[in-house]
């Protein structure tokens, strides 16, 4: 798992979690961790949290869990994992 | 190790495994809550996982879905409110009905339109409380949108007295089953009266431009008849016998009649040009009264004035006198063949804002109600045959519209009537 990767665009900076080779529910739980560390910042949207994933389940897992905390979420598919960006609307 | 130890020992690892085992029993629980799978044992030991924590991670999850639910609640109050405001304050009347055409809700404009004051709608029949019917009509379209699941349009449907277009539109449920209907309704009451209005306004045009004609037309006929008959009768030499002579008298007199009736189509058709001055409204009422103060002696009608001061109008004064005098006129008439000791006629003047208004009102029989919309009518009369070619009111009506004011009248059966007719005040000129 790798954690960091801080990447700025416009004024929201995107917490970037590795956490391809994880398998459910290992990845929400991380996940979450994650979510709730960061929740200050996440709120007031000045960050947003890009999750990379390998793992198809945590495409339905993750979202459905940050959806019910009411984050936004968006999902992509990239050439070889899924990346899941979790934000609150400004 | 001795016994006793070895006892303790193996009993810890037993609790310890117990609560291990709790721990990962309660975290698939809440992980099943949460909507994804249990705990693989291969992929998350029981000390990572006791590591990891992850009842504080689950719960700290839960304080962010909680605060989120409680900001979304709040949100959807406010929405409500907002839509519950819309609903009441637009100007069309909502209702919505369930199948068994029960009112599950309607706004307030609908309520002020088609509900008596203190009724309770929700789960009543919508035609009880709409239409006041104890079942529903054959084309209804609540009934027929709930029976085909489609959107009907009536162009207008009488309810209590008042007119409306009605849309009703389905209410489906996930499976496409029609549970209810959606019933808008716009009140075209007042616009079906403005569209009477501008028909009755076009006949009067139309009547006004004929009668004028043929009027002016008669005129000079009718004044030669008059003319050389009175010529005849003055003649001493002409030696007429006095039943010839009686005949002539006839002839005149019902010419005369004749050139009254053509004087009135004249003034109807407004082909006399009204001739503006500032004229004082109290002074012309005052005259109006002395000029029939005869007759309401004779009948014993008591006259009750309430004047304000020194109202002044911009007007033709011959033509607000004969108004005055039409309409005081119908007053006196109405008491004809009244044998009471109660009869009064009130006549009051006010000032509202910029109108000047003139009321006149008896406690004569009334006017019967079916025939009220018509009094403006020309040639609308309830008299004998003889006594009135039922031109007065329309005269009225249409001297006073040439003043930029307007007419009215209010009456019951039994109670009597009110005419009221307002004219613009001059600006200064009052006081």
């Amino acid at each position: 798992m790798e954690k960091g990767g801080i990447a700025m665009e416009n004024t929201t900076e995107d917490i970037v979690l590795d956490i391809r080779g994880q398998i459910c529910p290992a990845c929400l739980l991380i996940t979450l961790s994650e979510l709730n560390s960061n929740r200050e910042r996440l709120t007031e949207a000045s960050a947003r949290l890009v999750i990379k994933t390998d793992h198809r389940d945590a495409t339905r897992t993750i979202p459905g869990a940050a959806l019910a905390m009411g984050y936004g979420v968006a999902v992509t598919q990239k050439e070889r994992y899924y990346e899941i960006t979790l934000e609150h609307k400004k | 190790m001795s016994e006793t130890g070895e006892f303790l020992e193996a009993d810890l690892r037993a609790s310890s495994e117990s609560l291990k085992k709790y721990i990962r029993d309660k975290v698939n629980h809440l992980l099943s809550v949460m909507g994804t799978k249990p705990l693989d044992e291969e992929e998350l030991d029981d000390n990572t996982l006791i590591e990891l924590d992850p009842i504080g991670i689950i719960a700290r999850s839960f304080e962010q879905i909680l605060e989120h639910q409680r900001e979304t609640n709040r949100r959807l109050t406010v929405a409500k409110d907002q839509l519950q405001a819309v609903f009441d304050t637009v100007g069309v009347c909502i209702s919505i009905i369930d199948e068994d055409m029960r009112i599950v809700n309607c706004n307030e404009k609908q309520k002020d339109l088609l509900v008596s004051a203190n009724t309770s709608v929700i789960g009543k029949h919508c035609y009880e409380i709409y239409c006041g019917k104890d079942s529903p009509s054959l084309d209804c379209p609540a009934v027929e949108t709930l029976a085909t699941g489609k959107p009907v349009f009536i162009r207008e449907v009488e309810k209590k007295d008042r007119h409306f277009q009605i849309v009703t539109s389905p209410l489906k449920d996930e499976n496409g089953k029609v549970t209810g209907v959606i019933e808008v309704s716009i009140d075209v009451t007042e616009k079906k009266k403005a569209e009477r209005l501008m028909r009755q306004a076009e006949k009067l045009t139309a009547i006004g431009l004929l009668a004028g004609g043929i009027a002016h037309e008669l005129n000079n006929p009718l004044g030669n008849i008059i003319g050389y008959a009175t010529l005849l009768l003055k003649d001493k030499q002409s030696g007429l016998r006095p039943d010839r002579r009686e005949k002539l008298e006839i002839i005149v007199e019902q010419a005369k009649k004749g050139s009254e009736i053509i004087k009135g189509l004249l003034d109807f058709s407004r082909q006399s040009v009204p001739s503006f001055s500032d004229v004082r409204l109290n002074e012309i009422i005052r005259k109006t009264i002395r000029t029939l103060q005869n007759r309401i002696s004779l009948q014993k009608i008591k006259i009750d004035i309430e004047l304000a001061e020194k109202l002044i109008v911009r007007a033709d004064p011959r033509q607000i006198e004969l108004v005055v005098l039409n309409l005081l006129l119908n007053s006196v008439q109405a008491f004809e063949g009244i044998k009471r000791k109660d009869k009064v006629i009130s006549i009051k003047t006010g000032r509202e804002n910029n109108l000047i208004q003139v009321r006149i009102a008896d406690n004569g029989p009334g006017i019967p109600e079916e025939i009220l919309p018509g009094i403006f009518d020309p040639f609308f009369t309830t008299k004998p045959i003889g006594k009135g070619v039922g031109l007065g009111l329309s005269i009225c009506s249409g001297i006073i519209r040439e003043h930029k004011g307007s007419i009215r009248v209010r009456s019951e059966s039994g109670k009597g009537t009110e005419f009221i007719f307002t004219l613009p005040a001059m600006a200064s000129k009052t006081g």
